[in-house]
């Protein structure tokens, strides 16, 4: 593994079950990502949106599914940058950023196919014996 | 014109008492299929064994279903407008919440059957003004431990409401 090496992109786009699914094993009740009335009437939404856990979470599978099962992840920092909205499509990837002895550092990010970055952030993951 | 009252000031510094839950093998297991995990230890209890874990190992962000679940879990006239546990939003003339910032270490993993508890702190609240008016920023950290009083999760989260 090399500074510069890239993540095999990995494509979600959560439809209607997937956002419930989410809503329903955290119970989080915030209407915007199940009432579309709500969220198109009294927030001035144009469709549900995807939970902001749940695309930080896509950013852990990117990276844990390409590092595989010895590694373990030590740390992560993102942050939201625009909506994402059901229907829309997350390409997850990142780039690794440093390498030492037993830990890989990356960037990684959440972008729809038009380049707008809904979710960025940085990782840390220790690598070998997880 | 701050969005901040003497109201708000005081609710970011209530104190919230800490509570423990015990995790259920279909706690782990709704999570994992939520998020559409792979690896089958967070699914089979075979699979997990054989990976040396004495039950499903929880996928590392689990512990964020302890803190909404446990933690907000309340009745439906305790919910605010938007769906929010009243008691989870600051007293602000805003009208709407969005997820900010995220910070998370990791420890521990948790198994099923593990108790973990749950201390909540919130660590700040401040407003700044954004590109189309202002913004209240409320920052909470939740530390997770297990019943060996070993780290699980330190996850400080921020909301921001306009």
């Amino acid at each position: 593994m090399n500074v510069g090496d890239r993540i095999p992109e990995v494509e979600r786009t959560p439809d209607a079950v997937d956002l419930f699914m989410f809503s329903a094993a955290a119970w989080l009740l915030h209407r915007i990502h199940y009432d579309l009335p709500y969220t198109t009437e009294e927030e001035g939404h144009p469709e549900l949106l995807i939970h902001g856990p749940l695309q930080g979470t896509y950013l852990m599978q990117a990276a844990q599914w390409w590092l595989g099962t010895d590694a373990s992840i030590h740390s992560i920092t993102y942050r939201h940058k625009a909506p994402a909205y059901l229907g829309d499509t997350l390409v997850c990837g990142g780039e690794v950023t440093t390498v030492s002895n037993r830990t890989v550092e990356m960037e990684l990010w959440a972008r729809k196919p038009d380049g707008t970055v809904t979710t960025e952030g940085r990782a840390v993951f220790a690598t070998g014996a997880g | 014109m701050t969005l901040i009252t003497s109201d708000a000031v005081a609710w970011a510094n209530q104190e919230f008492p800490a509570y423990s839950v015990t995790v259920g093998r279909s706690d782990i297991q709704r999570f994992a299929m939520a998020i559409g995990e792979r690896d089958p230890i967070h699914l089979d209890i075979a699979a997990a064994q054989a990976a040396g874990y004495a039950d499903v190992v929880a996928p590392p962000y689990f512990p964020y279903v302890l803190r909404m679940q446990a933690g907000t879990l309340g009745p439906k006239a305790a919910l605010a407008p938007d769906g929010s546990p009243a008691r989870d939003v600051p007293p602000l003339e805003t009208t709407r919440a969005m997820a900010g910032e995220t910070s998370i270490e990791f420890g521990t993993r948790v198994v099923a059957g593990d108790t973990i508890t749950v201390a909540k702190r919130i660590v700040d609240l401040y407003e700044k003004e954004g590109r189309s008016g202002a913004l209240v920023f409320l920052v909470t950290e939740f530390e997770f431990t297990n019943q060996r009083g070993e780290l699980v999760m330190r996850e400080t989260f921020t909301r921001i409401f306009r």
